[in-house]
């Protein structure tokens, strides 16, 4: 569904991401870490087409992002650190709105709800300004809207930072169900404990070059983490 | 989807009270422009209704003294004997020439509190009549008015940059632009969506509250000539208000932060609304200086010094270029004040129109670099725009004066022979009159198209240069 | 301590780019339009010599005629140029160069040399005046609007005050930075406006009234103050400095661009002045009131037969007809009086009118104060126009007196170059820079107010103002 065949991006002269080459299935969630500035970012902000390549390609349903830019969008989702939206709209409108721009413009009140309680969400909160939302309630807007996109991919940036462990532990639930559906999730994370909990696949990155494959299975977390210091090291 | 978004940006700017606020002052300086416009209308028109009705007296007066005198065959002084054609033409029996105010004069006041819109036409010369002026407080003229063209000129351009700074700018800083865009959705689209219902929001209102306020005002809006000319408005309207909404995308679409784009906006408005026009002022009168009009007053004089001292010798020369006046007792015509008078008044004029050109002259330049240089500032064009619109620049002022020398002309060939003949003359009635040719719809729009234009083809550049910028907007920092 | 944060804000500001493009801008305006100002005097001045002098000659080479008919060939007075209209030409261009005058009537000035201009004129003509009263403060807006809040925003306000700094000292150092700043720009404006002032004519360095030039520069110098207190205070107030700004954009905006329109309206509805037809309406109808004039003749014809103790007119050592010619002018003179007096005392009222409203916005004041100054206001026009009805009504008592005198019955009096040259020329004297204060003492005032307000104001502020 994801696939990245040699990405390259470079800002002036310096490389933010070297020949990344992946591919996240339907049904996988593929976790980058890697430290601050090691690409991560960079590859999803590629995969939506919000900056260009330097050189390869990133393919959405074998679609060239760069070429397609609004066919390949109709397949993604995308999540950031905060889902930002319209303070001053109510959750549902917001829902709606992003929801009809996702091409779905005429969903009912009663389906807009199905996905507000869908993603656990309280009734009584759809018609509250977001002003008022917590950033779980944020992030699970986020993901009513992929839901009601009927995304086919999932991109997610640092989706559970901030979170107290219960909000990230519901997360992590609708992440799970939604990759069960079917859905090919690239997650950029630090939580090495949420990547081996809600991952198929692990991704480790350093400057810009993806070092390391495994698959969770692999190991217990305590080798997670081994693996990943180790390849921080020098 | 372009609907979807412009629902959208209704909903979320309608929750914005300080909009509202702003908004509602904008309504009311709009209310209040037109009212002042149709008040000064309402003040002209009184002051033609008071020389007509002036007129209509002293006329009434005159017939029945005429009526009087013949009845009785009484004796008046020459001086004042109301037969005399000399004395009827010159001093008794004028006529005003008047400017009604155009059909849509209250929406801009314009030049007309300043060029004067009637005079009392009679045999005397040219320069007599054309010099006088309506009355104001200097200090009133050196301000100008508040009227609907300031309120366009001035405002509409602050309330359209206000709605488009952070259009794109704050989506960004608070971060739902990101999401918005992982929509398939183009940045072109979203620009494009937000910056079309703030359009239609605000030339909806500027054009529905000012037909509202003309409509209240009284001004018939189904009389002759209104209605293309409220076309010609509403497209000054468009393409001034596409100007600044082109501007304010094409400076959102090079992706600064929101302070920064008020700041180069605020700047631009600055220098295209406020300084550039001044400066055209001061090039216009530096450039092409026109003379104090002393020199004029003096010309005048000397050329009335020299006819005079000239008196019956021009009197023989006006013979030769008239001979069909030459009747009667040409002889004793020669002695004849009266008929003197008007061969010197001949005279002075044409020795004075050389002079009087260089000042025309000079005007017609100021007014060709103007013209010129207003494409460089789209509030000048549109100030010319809604002038002539309305009826209150140089242009339509100059199209009376033309009517006003032709009446001046005919004034004088309806008197000249019956002072020639020493004619009793009791023919009031039959004074020639004038009737101000309005200009036809055509003949504005011709003169409003190249401001029109003006306006329209750099606003469609710079959306179009604002759409291709819109590719490289960088949509993460 | 005040110096030294002084130094530091014009440090900062030369240092700024936008300060540099922003004062290159306002000093090159400045003297383009000084230039173009002293441009426009000198060749008014050299027209105005010549056609003065063309009208005294004229009137002394009239030939041999009856006074009478010398008294309606007239002279003409023209308005000069005041010489410091190079900086502010006021209503100058909106009022007429030249008046005639003749016996019996007292005529209105005539070619207003705004009516010689396009419609771009009433943008306005960037002056001197206009550049000091419009640029100049929103120069100093965009200097001082983030003065606090822009330290606050970085943190340094935090860092200063911790140190010990006296809010006070802080806000007179920034007001001084600012003042610095503006010195670098109007200090050379200054010193050439100076020098076009001395080369603009040959009586010296100035031939007007120097303590107008010592008075101006102290209007706009206190009105500089007032803006840049002003923005200063609302730079402390103000939560962030994009909220300074918009506040005060809209001050700047609000008094230099819509308040003298909205007073206009104002005024004009206070006192609202005739149109032209009424006014001519009702002033010829005083005048024509032939029965007054006849019974003003007849009662100095009483008197006079009185005083000579004779029974007739014929037998009176003077000639009639020049006494009742005179008389003819007295009673003219009172209706000119009454209907010129009243129509200039309402636009005198509305003027007022804009003093007042200098409660609310403080340019209209300088405005009033900088034309008043400059000899452009329409007080010192009245002035003029008095001054030279004043002389008009002193050739016509010249003229008759001497019909009255020489006039003999039968006979066709003709007067020659003697009575020509006993009507001296026509000089007129500005009034002095006393006389235009007083005009505007309400404008002073209210300045003044305006002066301790804001610098009470950004005092208050600066040391009740929050850290962040």
């Amino acid at each position: 569904m994801l696939e990245a065949h040699a990405l390259t991006k470079r800002y002036n002269g310096v490389t933010a991401l070297n020949a990344l080459t992946l591919t996240v299935a339907p049904g996988d969630v593929f976790c980058l870490l890697g430290a601050n500035g090691a690409g991560k970012t960079t590859t999803i902000n590629l995969f939506l087409n919000f900056i260009s390549p330097t050189s390869g390609s990133a393919l959405v349903n074998g679609l060239d992002v760069t070429k397609e830019p609004l066919e390949t969008k109709r397949h993604l989702a995308y999540i950031p650190e905060t889902v930002m939206l319209y303070k001053n709209l109510t959750g549902l409108e917001n829902l709606e709105y992003f929801a009809a721009l996702a091409g779905k413009p005429d969903l009912t009140r009663e389906q807009l709800i199905g996905y507000f309680r869908e993603v656990g969400l309280a009734v009584e909160a759809a018609d509250r300004r977001v002003g008022t939302y917590s950033k779980g309630m944020r992030q699970k807007v986020g993901i009513a809207i992929a839901l009601a996109k009927g995304a086919k991919a999932l991109l997610l940036d640092e989706p559970t930072s901030g979170l107290d462990p219960k909000a990230s532990n519901e997360f992590s639930d609708l992440l799970r169900r939604l990759s069960g559906g079917g859905v090919a999730v690239l997650m950029a994370t630090h939580d090495l404990f949420r990547a081996k909990e809600s991952g198929t696949r692990v991704g480790i990155m350093k400057h810009g070059t993806l070092v390391a494959q495994h698959t969770t299975d692999e190991f217990g977390h305590a080798d997670l983490e081994r693996v990943y210091l180790e390849h921080m090291r020098d | 989807m372009l609907g979807r978004i412009i629902r959208h940006e209704w909903r979320t700017l309608g929750a914005d009270a300080t909009l509202w606020v702003v908004g509602l002052a904008f309504v009311a300086a709009i209310g209040y422009g037109v009212w002042n416009g149709a008040r000064w209308v309402g003040f002209q028109q009184a002051a033609l209704a008071a020389s007509a009705a002036e007129e209509a007296e002293r006329y009434a007066r005159l017939e029945t003294e005429v009526q009087e005198l013949q009845r009785t065959g009484g004796k008046v002084s020459p001086f004042r004997d109301p037969r005399s054609p000399s004395n009827a033409g010159s001093r008794f029996a004028p006529r005003y020439a008047t400017l009604p105010p155009g059909p849509l004069a209250p929406l801009a006041v314009g030049q007309s509190d300043l060029l004067p819109y009637y005079f009392k036409v009679s045999t005397e010369s040219r320069d007599a009549i054309v010099g006088a002026t309506e009355i104001e407080n200097p200090q009133r003229l050196l301000v100008g008015r508040f009227d609907l063209a300031f309120v366009l000129i001035f405002f509409y351009p602050i309330l359209i940059l206000a709605l488009c700074y952070n259009m794109l700018s704050a989506e960004q800083e608070q971060g739902t632009l990101a999401l918005t865009l992982s929509q398939p959705l183009s940045l072109a689209t979203l620009a494009s969506g937000k910056v079309l219902l703030r359009a239609g929001v605000l030339v909806g209102t500027v054009v529905v509250c000012t037909l509202a306020a003309l409509f209240i005002g009284g001004v018939d809006l189904a009389g002759p000539g209104a209605l293309p000319r409220l076309g010609l408005w509403v497209a000054a309207v468009v393409a001034y208000g596409a100007f600044w909404f082109g501007l304010a995308m094409l400076v959102a679409s090079f992706g600064l932060r929101s302070a920064a784009n008020a700041t180069v906006l605020a700047s631009a408005w600055l220098v295209l609304v406020v300084v550039l026009p001044s400066v055209f002022n001061l090039a216009a009168t530096t450039l092409f200086p026109v003379p104090s009009r002393m020199e004029l007053v003096q010309a005048v004089r000397v050329a009335s010094d020299d006819a005079n001292a000239a008196g019956s010798k021009l009197l023989a020369g006006y013979y030769e270029d008239h001979p069909e006046l030459a009747t009667g007792d040409a002889a004793q015509a020669m002695t004849d004040f009266n008929v003197i008078r008007i061969a010197v008044n001949d005279d002075v004029e044409r020795r004075v129109r050389p002079v009087v050109q260089r000042y025309e002259q000079q005007i017609a330049a100021q007014q060709r670099l103007v013209d010129g240089l207003r494409f460089v500032s789209p509030a000048v064009l549109m100030q010319s725009a809604l002038y002539d619109i309305a009826g209150t620049g140089h242009a339509r002022h100059q199209t009376f004066l033309q009517q006003v020398d032709a009446y001046h002309a005919a004034w004088r060939q309806f008197f000249t022979p019956l002072i020639f003949q020493k004619a009793s003359f009791t023919n009031y009635a039959g004074t020639p009159r004038f009737e101000f040719d309005e200009e036809t719809a055509g003949t504005v729009a011709g003169r409003v198209a190249p401001a029109v234009f003006g306006l329209a083809i750099p606003a469609i550049a710079l959306v179009w240069f604002a759409l291709a910028r819109l590719a490289r907007f960088p949509i993460v920092s | 301590m005040i110096l030294r944060i002084a130094r530091k804000e014009l440090l900062d500001l030369s240092r700024d780019g936008r300060f540099r493009m922003l004062s290159a801008l306002v000093l090159v305006v400045s003297v383009v339009s000084l230039a173009a100002g002293w441009k426009t005097y000198t060749d008014l001045a050299a027209q105005h010599r010549t056609a003065q002098q063309a009208t005294r000659e004229q009137w002394l080479n009239q030939p041999k005629k009856n006074p009478h008919s010398a008294a309606h060939y007239g002279v003409y007075a023209f308005k000069p140029a005041s010489q410091m209209a190079m900086v502010d030409t006021g209503i100058d261009p909106y009022v007429g160069v030249a008046v005639w005058l003749e016996a019996h009537k007292q005529n209105e000035m005539k070619y207003r040399p705004a009516q010689d201009r396009t419609a771009v004129q009433r943008f306005g003509s960037m002056n001197g005046a206009e550049v000091l009263q419009v640029l100049v403060p929103l120069f100093i807006v965009l200097m001082a609007f983030s003065a606090f809040a822009g330290e606050r925003e970085q943190g340094t306000l935090r860092q200063l005050l911790s140190v010990g700094a006296r809010p006070r000292d802080l806000a007179l150092g920034k007001a001084l930075g600012i003042a610095g700043g503006l010195g670098l720009i109007l200090l050379p404006a200054t010193a050439l406006s100076v020098v076009a002032l001395a080369l603009s004519t040959s009586e010296g360095l100035l031939a007007d009234d120097p303590w107008r030039v010592v008075a101006l520069g102290a209007v706009y110098l206190t009105y500089f103050a007032v803006v840049t207190a002003l923005a200063l205070w609302v730079s402390a107030w103000a939560s962030s400095s994009r909220l300074a700004l918009v506040v005060l954009l809209t001050f700047w905006f609000a008094n230099s661009v819509v308040a003298s329109r909205v007073v206009s309206d104002l005024a004009a509805w206070l006192h609202p002045t005739p149109s032209a037809v009424e006014f001519q309406k009702g002033l010829e109808a005083d005048l024509n009131n032939q029965e007054e004039m006849e019974e003003r003749i007849e009662r100095k014809r009483d008197e006079l037969l009185k005083q000579y103790n004779v029974a007739s007119v014929d037998a009176l050592p003077i000639a009639f007809s020049g006494v009742s010619l005179q008389e003819g002018e007295e009673h003219g003179n009172e209706v000119f009086d009454k209907h010129f007096g009243a129509l200039f005392d309402q636009y005198e009222q509305q003027n007022r009118v804009f003093q007042w409203s200098a409660i609310v916005a403080p340019m209209l004041a300088t405005r009033g104060l900088s034309m008043g100054l400059s000899g452009t206001d329409f007080g010192q026009h009245r002035h003029f126009i008095t001054a030279a009805e004043t002389y008009r009504r002193d050739i016509q008592r010249t003229l008759n007196g001497d019909i009255a005198k020489n006039q003999k019955a039968g006979q066709v009096y003709m007067a020659g170059r003697e009575l020509w040259d006993q009507v001296p020329a026509f000089t007129y004297e500005p009034p002095p820079a006393g006389w235009v204060l007083g005009q505007y003492s309400v404008a002073l005032v209210v300045l003044g107010a305006w002066l301790v307000g804001a610098v009470a104001l950004m005092m208050r502020a600066a040391t009740t103002a929050l850290v962040d």
